[in-house]
């Protein structure tokens, strides 16, 4: 299986997060009734919000966590 | 052809398959491509998206049946109805001096600084109450109707500044314009929604009044072949 640095974890991750988050916004979007708009802010814009959070921390603390994951 | 809505579905399905891309495949981020991929997927779609998804459940927040989507705004919705138009929100809606597609929005936000973000805060806050808390036994206005939302669109209006009522003695138009004599004063326009009388009130019915002038046109077609 291919070797994934920390970096690309993170990255897996953050897609996930934002992935699920687009999803649910996309659901929501079929349904106009306020739980819907519960439903986006609440479970879609936290996931989507969390998702670029690890996305960014992923981007600065990208470098060193390389080095440490391949050993160098 | 391709409205707001379409657009933001395109943006969300291309977003979840670039994302997708990325989360199968992470070390194509090794290179400067890559790199741009993750950034467009992870950062500026879903950004992009998301924006877009608030402003667009925003816009869909005004609309009449989303209001009346709870069951405690039933009767109200129903109210805008009667087959009575001195009722003020009926002869609004049956009229079409409101958009009737959004013609809870139209006369319930303030046309203020805020009026729509703060309409917006009270309605999560309904939710709240809706499906949490405590729906209150009687259903009011946080403050007395304003005038302001009424003048918003009558103001300068012909039939307002020159009414005979309005103006039935020195400076009440004057008191009406600043909001010292409510429109909705007993004697003048204080028919609202009335929801505990509608059991005994008659309903106009959009679908029926089409059918009866399609029949009357009908009848005259026939009426003209003869």
């Amino acid at each position: 299986m291919e070797n994934v640095t920390r970096m690309e974890r993170r990255l897996c991750i953050a897609g996930m997060l934002i992935g699920l988050g687009l999803l649910i916004e996309l659901a929501s979007l079929l349904w106009s009734h306020p739980i819907a708009f519960i439903l986006f802010i609440a479970a879609g814009g936290l996931l989507i919000a969390a998702g670029i959070l690890v996305y960014l921390y992923s981007l600065v603390s990208g470098g060193d966590s390389v080095a440490q994951d391949t050993g160098k | 052809m391709f409205g707001p809505t379409s657009i933001l579905i395109a943006i969300i399905i291309t977003a979840v398959v670039l994302i997708a891309l990325v989360v199968l495949k992470p070390s194509i981020t090794v290179t400067r491509g890559g790199k741009i991929l993750a950034f467009v997927s992870l950062f500026v779609f879903p950004v992009l998206g998301g924006s877009m998804g608030i402003s667009e459940h925003v816009e869909r927040s005004k609309n009449t049946e989303f209001c009346t989507s709870c069951h405690v705004m039933k009767d109200y919705g129903k109210s805008l109805l009667i087959d009575d138009s001195s009722y003020i929100p009926a002869g609004h809606f049956q009229n079409n001096r409101v958009p009737r597609d959004s013609a809870c929005y139209t006369c319930h936000t303030d046309y203020a600084m805020y009026g729509g973000f703060r309409a917006k805060l009270r309605g999560l806050r309904h939710v709240y109450s809706q499906y949490v808390g405590k729906i209150p036994d009687k259903i009011e206005l946080y403050n007395p109707y304003n005038n302001r939302e009424c003048l918003h669109c009558h103001q300068g209006a012909r039939s307002f500044e020159e009414g005979t009522t309005h103006n039935v003695e020195e400076g009440r138009l004057d008191l009406i314009k600043a909001n010292k004599l409510s429109c909705l004063s007993t004697g003048c326009h204080s028919a609202t929604h009335d929801v505990k009388n509608l059991p005994n009130l008659t309903f106009w019915s959009p679908d029926k009044a089409k059918k009866d002038d399609a029949g009357a046109a009908k009848d005259a077609g026939a009426e003209s072949n003869q």
